[in-house]
């Protein structure tokens, strides 16, 4: 069909906007979500506190209205472009699930580790680094694979602040080709369909090969 | 103008928003549980057809984000001569969105009841589906409960795609308020104080319905929902 | 050939493999009215298994099973409806964590016996009594002992006015101080007339009310008789061995 020829490579143009939003998301999401994380489980009272204040209120609003609140509070600071604010919010949001989810790993990791670290002279952060991180993030792996087919799947939102991913290019599309709108749409969520699935056994596949034997 | 006298006039508009998200949310919802309870029994107990045509719903539903099932209903249908108002293209998308995540809670929830259960029912000369109507549903639905209430948060907060199609819940009044009075970041957090409250609400309404529904000594593990 | 008629349960050339472990290699066994028989042997050597094959809750892979003339593995016998005829206890008990002990007793009544919810009651609560638990009848099975679960269990079953009891491992999932009430219960039965047929490794137990002693291995039967004959002087080295071993524990 002449769809392939021209919805498919239309609707990729968006592709690596997707892409490049969902990964921002991703990893500005870890780097902050893990801070939050080690800041909860080991830092002062009051900080662990107020981390959990805001875990629990960015978990409960609509990522949708997530997104607006922050694109309008940086668009008054400072001038980014839709797709910095949207990708900065959507990692905003993530870091809220991932500080849960780092968390959930740290705390599964017995506390007969840390004590252990210690008592041969391994300085806090050391016993951080060295042994409870590397056995938290084989236990973070099938949560996380999630959280990454979430973010892949919230890029579309993005599609609110006009950024040309691949929903608005398939609204373009449809907008140019108004008889073929499902082919557009299908044509997006196969792509999206695409890249949660190969996320998911990719993170899989990892998960197994780090697996320590037991 | 100042909050206090925006408040005034934007409360009221919100709260008939706000209806309007809980109507999509409850019928939502209820779809989904009506797909979602007998696709997870046909998971669980039916045949290898059946089991894996239920595994590929419920792939392609949660390999996919809503808001694209949305327009697919919305926008793509027409395509085929099929036009659905806004409203109940909502109730379509949303509920069988709700119904492939049902369908894995409640799955988690039977397969957390033990075979025992089934074979002892069977012992007494319970047909499969005596079993399954007397013993196993009632248990999967206390234990269901927890993710249950996290589908409940989960769906109040899918809604608010629903301005993209015009849909006038909550979102959709806050965009018309702020286009009015030039104050979206106002707006807006406005909103979101309001959906922090309902869903405080409603957090602890079934978190005591799941204390009073509690059997004394069945243990809700928590571990096997996820 | 022709079952016995006073014959309850007969067994022929029963065989069930899992996977590549053949664990029943060819059983038979024949239970009249009455008796009490106790299946002995190490574990995994097939007990459960052929237990379990009398009501089908496993399909054996060949091989006959009469109850009381009715032939269970027929394709064409309604096994619900010979089910209600066959008691069964299992080791982890298996009540209904959602319903009262009462109710335990009761579902099977209503549903299955199609009583009406009066009739059922009583029948329930005398059932209860039976057992002893008369007073727990509002329970729920979470804030019962271990003992006292199987002794409902045991109700539940004896409420179907089942012509035989099946008994897997009864007790052992049961703390030492539990087994008791559970034993007393079953030796009732046993004195009342009820023909059972338990796995277990409570030798007092079979000494003092079973009619034979049936020590399996491997899948098969190896040696059988009264107890008398069985714990006294068996015929074969590897049933004293076993014998001897578990008699020590208990």
């Amino acid at each position: 069909m002449e769809v392939f020829t021209t919805l498919i490579p239309y609707i990729l143009r968006g592709l690596n906007i997707t892409l490049g939003v969902t990964a921002i998301a991703l990893g500005f999401g870890l780097v902050f979500g893990t801070l939050l994380a080690i800041t909860r489980v080991y830092g002062n009272k009051t900080a662990a506190r107020l981390i959990s204040v805001y875990v629990s209120v960015i978990r409960s609003l609509p990522h949708v209205l997530l997104l607006l609140i922050i694109y309008f509070l940086i668009a008054r600071i400072v001038n980014l472009s839709p797709y910095w604010a949207g990708s900065l919010s959507l990692a905003i949001i993530s870091s809220a699930y991932q500080s849960e989810i780092v968390r959930g790993a740290i705390l599964s990791v017995e506390s007969g580790q840390m004590i252990a670290a210690r008592s041969i002279g391994m300085t806090r952060n050391q016993a951080i680094r060295h042994v409870i991180i590397p056995q938290a993030i084989r236990h973070m792996i099938p949560p996380w694979s999630n959280e990454a087919a979430i973010v892949i799947k919230d890029s579309s939102l993005v599609y609110i602040l006009g950024v040309p991913e691949i929903m608005r290019q398939a609204q373009y599309y449809s907008g140019r080709n108004p008889t073929k709108p499902f082919n557009a749409y299908l044509a997006v969520a196969v792509i999206y369909f695409m890249l949660t699935f190969l996320t998911n056994r990719g993170l899989d596949a990892l998960e197994k090969k780090i697996r320590i034997p037991s | 103008m100042d909050y206090i006298t925006y408040l005034s006039i934007a409360i009221p508009k919100l709260f008939a928003g706000l209806l309007i998200s809980f109507k999509v949310t409850f019928v939502s919802l209820g779809i989904g549980l009506l797909i979602g309870v007998p696709a997870a029994f046909a998971r669980v107990y039916g045949p290898k057809w059946m089991k894996n045509l239920v595994i590929a719903f419920i792939e392609v539903i949660r390999g996919t984000p809503a808001l694209v099932q949305l327009f697919l209903v919305y926008y793509g249908l027409p395509q085929f001569g099929v036009t659905f108002s806004a409203l109940t293209s909502a109730y379509i998308a949303l509920g069988l969105n709700s119904g492939a995540y049902q369908t894995e809670y409640f799955r988690g929830a039977i397969q957390a009841i033990s075979s025992g259960q089934m074979e002892a029912a069977r012992s007494i000369g319970m047909t499969r589906m005596q079993a399954i109507r007397l013993v196993i549903l009632p248990q999967a639905f206390r234990l269901v409960i927890p993710a249950w209430s996290n589908e409940v948060v989960s769906m109040i907060k899918i809604s608010s795609i629903l301005y993209l199609v015009a849909v006038p819940e909550m979102m959709t009044v806050a965009r018309e308020l702020y286009a009015r009075y030039f104050n979206p970041f106002q707006t807006y957090i406005t909103v979101g104080v309001v959906y922090l409250i309902i869903i405080s609400i409603i957090t602890y309404l079934l978190g005591s319905i799941e204390k009073k529904m509690k059997i004394p000594g069945m243990e809700l593990d928590k571990r096997s929902m996820q | 050939m022709d079952p016995k008629t006073n014959s309850i349960i007969k067994i022929e050339d029963l065989h069930k493999s899992y996977g590549q472990e053949e664990v029943l290699k060819g059983v038979s066994m024949e239970i009249a009215e009455r008796e009490v028989v106790i299946l002995v042997g190490p574990s995994g050597t097939g007990k459960s298994t052929l237990l379990r094959c009398i009501n089908q809750l496993t399909t054996p892979d060949s091989g006959h099973v009469w109850v009381r003339d009715v032939e269970l593995t027929d394709p064409k016998t309604n096994i619900d409806l010979a089910r209600q005829h066959i008691g069964m206890v299992f080791q982890s008990f298996n009540l209904f964590n959602h319903l009262t002990a009462l109710d335990n007793v009761m579902l099977g009544l209503i549903h299955v016996l199609k009583q009406d919810k009066e009739a059922a009651r009583e029948k329930a609560m005398l059932e209860l009594e039976r057992v002893g638990l008369a007073n727990k009848h509002m329970n729920y099975p979470g804030q019962l002992s271990g003992g006292q679960k199987q002794r409902v269990a045991i109700a539940r079953s004896l409420a179907m006015e089942p012509v035989v009891m099946l008994f897997d491992e009864p007790t052992s999932a049961l703390d030492p101080e539990l087994i008791g009430e559970v034993l007393v219960v079953m030796k009732d039965l046993a004195l009342e007339g009820m023909t059972m047929l338990c796995v277990t490794h409570e030798i007092g137990f079979a000494r003092d009310v079973s009619t034979r002693i049936v020590f399996m291995e491997h899948g098969n039967i190896v040696e059988q008789g009264p107890p008398s004959k069985i714990l006294n002087n068996p015929s074969l080295e590897r049933t004293k061995q076993f014998l001897g071993k578990i008699s020590d524990l208990h």
